[in-house]
């Protein structure tokens, strides 16, 4: 897989950035997280899974490291591409009233780092204030617009969901469905451990993979990422060259990255969407054709 | 008479000299004594100013006339400026207006793309790796962007870059593209495509700088701490006269002020440095670390306040400005710090004694932190705080007397009026706010404890620069913006000096030439004070004295 994924965690403050981290630090996942925070005084670890802690570094047993983030963050960043072994994954927290896509873009840019998306946490509880006070009200909405997922915390209430939709914001996630969350997020579409062709059972989420997806030309490629199903979170493929070599192809949101590779491991195709807006047919559709 | 003869038993320390300068004038700064042709010198202190024989009670001195034809004033004081001011110098400058670098050496503003070709070719000879410009400002320009054609024919082997003085756009050659693999592919929109799908070369933002900046081995973090950065702010301030600078937004890691103390504290080094602790994360973090710097301070290094971003710039339209806002119908700018932090940080600061420098360009920026500064001085009284509202550029005469009121002090950006006065007037916020932009002469008559500042390397350091903006408020194409605004120049040379040194609560210290303070002084070619204030930017800079040592590069 080419480039260290970089997902973005944007949200107002007291939205529930940290609390989110805090969930993710901690989980099942198996992989080496690096998470960049503003503050550590509210990153709250297991003693059991502390290994050490520095000013600004704290190192888990389970491989993650935790980071303040310290003068320029892109550098910061590049600090960690300089990390011997690599982490598997970057998660930042963005800063209270800070846009997450300006920190995402340097994934767009940098080819060793790849774009992992950005989730944007919605303040259950104080949106409907933050989104009527007219000093803050329009960062706060780019925050949510910026977002290719948005996460609703603390509450599971109708009237979040029509003033999301009243920003054409159509779909989301709740904090509470870790599981949703972190499925999303951290890039869950390693391409061998699933049954060909298969969609995934999950109350909230659909995973759909195909091992065997036929060649395609750029211009096809192209084509399928100009017209892409809306309720598609991620897509990963690897797929052949009508001619010779291989594309890989990320999308996560609206963001889309094309590769040119000239050798691959497999090849397979993984989408995922949140089940109520995506379903497998409109995946085959789409990509197949069939 | 003959004081040292009549009472020889009053000198105290025979193994201390006494220096006494003499000068053509010594312009001082203090009311009670504005000018003195002698100054007299003990410990690094002025022990007396007036004339030959004001040293003559305290015993035996030495007559020292290496300034004799010099004009004197008190050390200059630039009270919002950078570290990474000294340490661009490392590469090559290609920027529109003259400028000397910290060696001395003179270079020609850039007026044409050839000129900078030729120029970077020359950069390109003297290293055999990357060639880097900095302060480009393609004003010149009027027809085509820069673009990677330009660059290649600086070199086609090498990675060639050029940063724009806003420090918000590079241009890159075609090496420097590859070798970040910046092609048609490459998603992001600040990665410009010309009309043909591939990169022209320009870079907008960060994000898309960073990948060429981290190839081409160049760490901004290193421009504001390194050995180099801080001997090249030294050398800059005694070209330009400054004797106490501010080093506004660092972070100051340990190993950053070991760095700092060990530079610093060299006898020759001649330069006080007034760092302020970025203020970002949890505020009782920040105050926790704050108030630890505090306890390493030198007299060289004065640690201890923070300092806090709030909106943009206005040039970017990114500062938070009230009610017409943008001329151009732009959407309101940004904050960098939520209202909500800064009544937070505020009140943090104040109730634990740490001094702010508020950094707020908007108006909208300066009344809310006016509103946290108000909030936090009601919970938690302290006088004597002298938090600092940086930059000012549009406060009006109503702001101007809420921080009179609450003892905020204001420093106010004066050089912003020649270097983007007509740009504001066309551009940002319409020709009637820009003539009332960076308004010294409202500061000064609502009271406020006020400074001007250059915010180097946005604009060359130089008080004398920037008190000639404060003083005649004339724009790069020669218009004067708010002549109602103007300010004299005894008062301009009292906010590069007294003035800075009141809003670093250094002024019992520094800023004025009178007895007991440190005997820092900028040395001038000519009188600063001479005609009406139209060639207060022309007066020559011989250098400076710190501590008593003369330093005349």
């Amino acid at each position: 897989m080419t480039g260290l994924p970089l997902t973005v965690i944007g949200g107002y403050l007291g939205a529930g950035k940290t609390t989110l981290i805090n969930q993710v630090l901690g989980a099942a996942h198996g992989l080496r997280l690096a998470v960049l925070v503003n503050d550590f005084g509210a990153i709250n670890i297991d003693a059991a899974l502390l290994q050490s802690a520095t000013e600004d570094t704290i190192e888990l047993t389970n491989g993650c490291i935790c980071c303040t983030m310290s003068g320029d963050l892109f550098f910061t960043i590049g600090d960690l591409l300089d990390r011997d072994p690599r982490p598997d994954h970057i998660l930042i927290e963005a800063s209270g009233i800070g846009d997450p896509a300006k920190i995402a873009a340097v994934s767009l840019a940098e080819k060793e780092l790849r774009y992992a998306g950005i989730i944007t946490v919605a303040d259950g509880l104080n949106i409907a204030e933050q989104l009527s006070d007219p000093r803050i009200s329009e960062q706060v909405k780019s925050q949510l617009r910026s977002a290719d997922l948005v996460v609703v915390s603390k509450i599971r209430d109708f009237h979040v969901g029509s003033l999301l939709q009243d920003m054409d914001i159509p779909r989301w996630a709740y904090a509470d469905d870790l599981e949703t969350v972190a499925a999303l997020m951290l890039d869950r579409t390693d391409l061998s451990a699933r049954p060909a062709s298969d969609a995934q059972s999950h109350p909230a989420y659909l995973h759909w993979s195909d091992t065997a997806p036929p060649a395609l030309s750029r211009e096809d490629i192209y084509l399928r990422l100009s017209d892409m199903p809306p309720g598609l979170l991620r897509l990963k493929a690897l797929v052949p060259d009508k001619t010779s070599g291989f594309w890989e192809v990320h999308v996560v949101g609206r963001q889309k990255q094309v590769r040119r590779r000239d050798d691959v491991a497999s090849i397979g195709l993984v989408a995922i969407g949140l089940n109520d807006a995506l379903s497998q047919a409109e995946i085959r559709r789409w990509w197949l054709g069939t | 008479m003959e004081w040292a003869k009549l009472r020889p038993t009053l000198r105290t320390n025979d193994m201390t000299e006494t220096r006494v300068f003499k000068a053509r004038k010594i312009l001082t700064i203090d009311p009670l004594r504005p000018t003195a042709s002698h100054v007299a010198v003990r410990e690094g202190r002025i022990l007396a100013v007036g004339d030959g024989d004001c040293a003559a009670p305290w015993g035996d001195f030495t007559m020292d006339n290496r300034l004799a034809d010099t004009v004197i004033m008190p050390g200059l004081v630039e009270g919002h400026a950078h570290l990474m001011a000294g340490a661009m110098w490392q590469f090559t400058y290609v920027g529109y207006h003259d400028r000397t670098d910290p060696d001395g050496r003179a270079w020609a503003g850039i007026d044409t793309a050839d000129a900078m070709i030729a120029r970077l070719r020359d950069g390109a000879a003297q290293s055999n790796e990357k060639v880097f410009g900095w302060g480009f400002d393609p004003i010149f320009l009027s027809s085509e962007r820069l673009n990677k054609t330009h660059l290649d024919q600086v070199s086609t082997d090498r990675p060639v870059a050029v940063l724009f003085s806003n420090f918000h756009l590079m241009c890159v050659n075609s090496v420097a593209l590859e070798m970040a693999g910046y092609d048609a592919d490459t998603p992001l929109e600040g990665v410009v495509k010309g009309p043909d799908g591939t990169p022209t070369g320009e870079l907008q933002e960060m994000a898309a700088m960073f990948p060429v900046l981290r190839r081409m081995e160049i760490d901004f973090r290193t421009l504001s701490q390194s050995e180099d950065a801080i001997q090249s702010y030294g050398k800059i301030a005694t070209r330009a006269g400054v004797t106490t600078m501010t080093d506004l937004y660092s972070m100051l890691e340990d190993e950053d002020i070991a760095l700092m103390l060990r530079l610093t504290g060299a006898d020759d080094y001649p330069l006080r440095i007034v760092p302020a602790l970025g203020a970002s994360g949890a505020p009782a973090h920040v105050a926790d670390k704050a108030l630890a710097l505090r306890e390493q301070s030198t007299d060289k290094l004065r640690l201890g306040a923070v300092k806090l971003m709030t909106d943009g710039s206005i040039q970017g339209w990114t500062a938070r400005v009230r009610w017409p806002g943008y001329v151009g119908g732009q959407p309101n700018g940004i904050w960098n710090t939520a209202p909500a932090e800064i009544f937070a940080l505020t009140e943090e600061m104040q109730r634990r004694g740490v001094q702010m420098h508020i950094h707020v360009n908007g108006d909208e920026a300066a009344e809310v932190s006016l509103e946290a500064l108000e909030a936090a001085a009601r919970a938690h009284p302290w006088p004597g705080a002298r938090h600092v509202l940086q930059h000012c550029q549009m406060m009006d005469r109503a702001l101007f007397s809420r921080a009179a009121e609450l003892g905020v002090a204001c420093n106010i950006f004066a050089n912003h009026l020649w270097y983007f006065g007509d740009q504001h007037a066309a551009l940002t916020i319409g020709p009637d706010r820009a003539s009332r932009m960076d308004a010294t002469r409202t500061a000064l008559d609502t009271g406020v404890m006020t400074a001007i500042h250059s915010d180097a390397p946005v604009t060359p350091l130089g008080p004398l620069f920037t008190a000639w903006c404060a003083v005649n408020r004339e724009t790069m194409t020669g218009q004067v913006l708010g002549p109602e605004e103007r300010i004299s120049v005894s008062e301009a040379l009292e906010l590069i000096t007294l003035g800075a040194a009141r809003t670093l609560r250094l002024d019992h210290d520094i800023g004025s030439i009178e007895p007991g303070k440190r005997a820092d002084f900028a040395v001038l070619g000519d009188d600063p004070t001479i005609g009406d204030g139209a060639s207060l930017k022309d007066v020559p800079v011989l250098g400076t004295v710190f501590g008593g040592r003369v330093h005349l590069p």
